[in-house]
C-alpha cells in the first residue's frame, strides 16, 4: 500500500518538476546518440569483414585463373611473383585475411574493437611482428573511453543520473518540510524511501535497458545469455549508485552535503581511481620501447641476410629431415630466403616476448586493482558481454596464430623441397575460421567482478536500510 | 463541514469512564545536561481539548514529537489509546493526526493531490476525489483553490490543507503544535470552530500553544509547562480569561 501511494506520488512530483524532465530527455538523447554511434561502428566493422572475405575469394580465384593459363602454356604475369613457387602462392600474393565477426553486442560497447586489430593477412611471413604493428602501445583501458558507446554512457553518465534523482531523496523531504507529516502516518522512513528510489530506480533502469533492448532487437545475432548479462550488469550497476545514494542520505545530512559527497564519490570512483590505476600500471610495468623492438628486427634482419649460408646450414643442422632435398653449398633460392626469414622470427619472438610479459604484468595489475573502481567491474563486464572485450581478442590472435603455423607447415616444406605448385592445390590450402567462446566463458570471466558489484549494493543497502531505520523524526 | 466529519462518538459507556486517549507516564526527555521533558504524567480524554502553555523551550513541542514517536523517551512512556508508542510506534501513529506548526507540503503539487496523499499514507486507502475535496473545502480551503498547487498557497491555505489531512485521517487524537501561530483572527476564529466539531465527535485534542486567549476559547483544560514539568492543569470552565492569564503569569515569575 505504501509503495502504491508513493510510486503515485513521485509520479505526480516527477511530472510536475522541469528539472527532471529536462535531465531525463537528455539522458534519453544521449543513450540514443550512444546506440546510433555503436551501430554505425558495428556496421563498420561489418563491412571490413564482408571486404576482407571477398578478397580472400578473389585472390584465390585470380590465382586459380592464372595457375591454369599458365598450365595451358600461358607465361606468369611476372618472373618475380609466379604463383607456382610455394612462396609466392603461399607468401604476398596468396595471403589469406584472417577476421573476427564483430562480437554480438557491439553496437552497444564498442570495447575494444576500435582499438585491437580484427583481421591480419596471414601469409607465410606472419611473424610476431605482424601481430605487434596494430597493437596499442599504450594501455589500452586509458583509450577505451574514447568512443562514445552504450558501455560509456552506462559507465560513466549513467551514475550522474542516478545521483541527480536520488541524492536528496530523503535530504528534500526534510529540507522542504513535508518529512514531519510524512513520518506523523504510519509509515517507516525507509519504507518511503525504498519506494522513492524503487520509482527513480525504475526510471533509470527502463530508460538503460530500453535502449539497450533497441541497440540489441536492431542488429540481432546475440544470445539471450549475453543480453541477459548485459542487462543484468547495467541494472546492478545502476542499483549500485541507487544504494550509495541511500547510504549517503541515511546519515542525515543536507542536500548540499549529500551533493558533495556523491559527485566526489563519482569523480573518485569512475574517473580519478581507473586513471590512478592506468598510470601505476605504466609506472611500475612500462612496456619496453617499440622503436627498440623495430631496431631488433632490423638488425636481426641485416644479420640474416649476411649470413645467409651460415644460417641455412644451422636451420639443416635443426632440421635434417630438410637437408636430403638441398645441397648444402648450391641451396635453392626459396629455401635459403626462408632460411633467412625463419631465423628472424626466432628473434623477434625473444624480443616481443619481453614486451608482452610486461604487457601481462600490467594488465595483471589493471585486473587486480580494478576492484577498487565499481566503474572498471561494470565496464569489463559490459565489454564482455558485448564480446568486445580482451579476452576475445586474445581468443582471436590466439587462433590466428594457430592458422599462421598450419600455413606455414603448408607451404614451407614444399619451399625447401623448391616444389612447384598447381592449381589443384588450392582448395587444400588452410583457411581462417573463428571459433567463438562458449558462454560458459564468458559466464566464468564475468562471475567474480559481478558478485563483488552485488556485494557492494548488498553491503551498502543494509548500512542504507540500517541508517533509515533509525531516521524517526523530521530533525 | 459536518457532512465530513464522520468519526464515531465514543458510546456512553466510554463517555461515563473515559480512558485516557493520549498518556504521557512520567516521561522525561534528556538532551546533555537540558532536561526538555522531566516527569511529565499527562492524561487527555475522548471529547477533551487540552492545551499547553508555557514559554519557549518548556518542553510543549519535545511533548508532542513523544507522542508522535519522533524522538525516544529517555524515561517513562507514552501511550496512544493504550498503545506504547515505543513497542507499537506505526500502529500507534495511524491513531494519530498532527498538525505542524508550519504545514509544508509538495509545492508542485495541489492540496488535493497533497490530501490524496497524505492520505493515503495515513491508511484512509484511496479516497474518491470528490470526498477530498469536499474534506478540503469543510477545512476552509476555498474551492478554487483545490486544484491550485501549494507554491500559490498562502501559510493559512497550507494550515488548512494540515487541517484536511487531520480530518481525513478520522483518527482518535489529534497532535496540535501552535496551530494558529501566524493565522489572522478570522482564520483562528474558524480554527477554534473546527477544533469544537472535532471534539463533539470524541477525538482528544493535544495542542501545543502560546495563545491564552485561544486556549482559554477552544480548551477544555489547560496545562501550564515550565522547565519540562506541568506546574499547574487548569479546567477552562473555572476561570475566566484574566484568571488564566494572571496564573499563568503567576508561574511564570516564580
Amino acid at each position: 500500500m505504501t509503495l502504491r501511494t508513493v510510486l503515485r506520488n513521485e509520479r505526480r512530483l516527477l511530472a510536475a518538476d522541469p528539472a527532471l524532465r529536462i535531465a531525463l530527455a537528455v539522458f534519453a538523447v544521449l543513450f540514443v546518440y550512444a546506440l546510433v554511434n555503436g551501430m554505425a561502428w558495428e556496421r563498420f566493422q561489418e563491412r571490413t569483414v564482408e571486404a576482407a572475405r571477398t578478397g580472400n575469394a578473389e585472390r584465390t580465384r585470380a590465382l586459380e585463373q592464372e595457375l591454369a593459363a599458365i598450365e595451358a602454356g600461358g607465361r606468369p604475369s611476372s618472373p618475380f611473383s609466379d604463383p607456382r613457387a610455394p612462396n609466392v602462392l603461399g607468401g604476398a600474393r596468396g595471403a589469406h585475411t584472417a577476421a573476427l565477426e564483430p562480437g554480438p553486442l557491439t553496437a552497444l560497447a564498442v570495447g575494444q574493437s576500435d582499438l585491437l586489430p580484427y583481421y591480419y593477412d596471414v601469409s607465410i611471413y606472419t611473424n610476431e611482428s605482424s601481430f605487434q604493428q596494430n597493437g596499442e602501445v599504450e594501455n589500452p583501458l586509458n583509450l577505451m573511453v574514447g568512443r562514445f558507446d552504450l558501455a560509456f554512457v552506462t559507465v560513466y553518465l549513467l551514475p550522474l543520473l542516478v545521483l541527480a534523482l536520488s541524492f536528496n531523496v530523503l535530504s528534500e523531504e526534510r529540507e522542504q518540510g513535508t518529512l514531519a507529516l510524512t513520518l506523523s502516518q504510519p509509515v517507516s522512513a525507509r519504507d518511503v524511501v525504498s519506494a522513492k528510489l524503487a520509482f527513480r530506480a525504475l526510471l533509470v533502469v527502463g530508460l538503460a535497458a530500453g535502449v539497450s533492448l533497441l541497440g540489441i532487437l536492431a542488429t540481432g545475432g546475440a544470445s539471450f545469455g549475453r543480453v541477459l548479462l548485459w542487462c543484468g550488469t547495467v541494472i546492478l550497476y545502476a542499483l549500485f549508485w541507487f544504494a550509495l545514494a541511500a547510504w549517503v542520505n541515511s546519515l542525515r545530512r543536507s542536500s548540499a552535503w549529500n551533493a558533495t559527497v556523491l559527485v566526489g564519490a563519482w569523480l573518485v570512483l569512475v574517473v580519478v581511481l581507473p586513471a590512478a590505476i592506468n598510470i601505476a600500471a605504466g609506472l611500475l610495468h612500462p612496456l619496453p620501447s617499440r622503436v627498440e623492438m623495430i631496431t631488433a628486427q632490423r638488425e636481426a634482419s641485416n644479420d640474416a641476410v649476411n649470413r645467409r649460408s651460415e644460417l641455412l646450414a644451422r636451420y639443416l643442422e635443426d632440421h635434417p629431415e630438410m637437408a636430403s632435398g638441398v645441397v648444402a653449398d648450391e641451396p635453392g633460392l626459396g629455401a635459403l630466403a626462408w632460411a633467412a626469414t625463419d631465423a628472424v622470427n626466432g628473434r623477434l619472438e625473444e624480443v616481443t616476448a619481453v614486451h608482452d610479459a610486461r604487457r601481462a604484468e600490467q594488465l595483471a595489475l589493471v585486473r587486480r586493482y580494478r576492484f577498487l573502481s565499481p566503474a572498471l567491474l561494470a565496464q569489463e563486464v559490459l565489454i564482455d558481454a558485448a564480446g568486445t572485450g580482451d579476452a576475445r581478442f586474445a581468443r582471436f590472435q590466439s587462433q590466428v596464430r594457430t592458422f599462421a603455423d598450419e600455413w606455414r607447415q603448408f607451404f614451407v616444406p614444399a619451399i625447401l623441397a623448391d616444389e612447384r605448385m598447381n592449381a589443384g592445390i588450392l582448395p587444400d590450402v588452410p583457411t581462417f575460421r573463428f571459433v567463438d567462446e562458449e558462454p560458459g566463458d564468458v559466464a566464468r570471466r564475468t562471475a567474480v567482478p559481478l558478485l563483488f558489484l552485488g556485494g557492494l549494493v548488498v553491503l551498502m543497502s543494509v548500512g542504507a536500510g540500517v541508517g533509515l531505520g533509525r531516521v524517526r523524526g523530521a530533525n | 463541514m459536518s457532512e465530513v466529519l464522520t468519526m464515531d462518538a465514543p458510546s456512553a459507556s466510554e463517555a461515563a469512564a473515559p480512558a485516557p486517549v493520549l498518556e504521557a507516564r512520567a516521561l522525561s526527555k534528556r538532551y546533555g545536561d537540558v532536561e526538555a521533558v522531566a516527569g511529565l504524567d499527562l492524561r487527555v480524554g475522548p471529547s477533551e481539548i487540552y492545551c499547553l502553555l508555557g514559554p519557549n523551550g518548556a518542553g510543549k513541542t519535545t511533548t508532542i514529537h513523544l507522542f508522535l514517536g519522533f524522538i525516544e523517551p529517555t524515561g517513562g512512556s507514552v501511550h496512544v489509546t493504550g498503545l506504547d508508542v515505543a513497542a507499537e510506534p506505526l500502529e500507534s501513529k495511524r491513531r494519530l493526526a498532527y498538525i505542524p506548526e508550519q504545514v509544508m507540503l509538495y509545492r508542485n503539487l495541489s492540496g488535493l493531490e497533497n490530501l490524496e496523499y497524505f492520505a493515503a499514507l495515513g491508511g484512509r486507502g484511496s479516497l474518491a476525489p470528490q470526498r477530498l475535496t469536499d474534506i478540503l473545502v469543510g477545512a476552509g480551503l476555498p474551492p478554487a483553490a483545490v486544484r491550485r498547487r501549494v507554491s500559490e498557497y498562502s501559510k493559512g491555505m497550507r494550515q488548512k490543507v494540515g487541517v484536511a489531512i487531520a480530518i481525513a485521517k478520522e483518527a482518535d487524537a489529534l497532535l496540535l503544535d501552535e496551530p494558529t501561530s501566524g493565522l489572522d483572527p478570522q482564520a483562528s476564529n474558524e480554527f477554534s470552530e473546527l477544533l469544537a466539531s472535532l471534539r463533539d465527535r470524541g477525538v482528544a485534542v493535544l495542542m501545543a500553544t502560546h495563545d491564552l486567549f485561544r486556549a482559554k476559547e477552544s480548551g477544555t483544560r489547560v496545562g501550564i509547562m515550565r522547565h519540562g514539568r506541568l506546574v499547574t492543569e487548569l479546567s477552562t470552565d473555572e476561570i475566566g480569561h484574566a484568571d488564566l492569564e494572571r496564573i499563568y503569569l503567576e508561574h511564570m515569575h516564580e
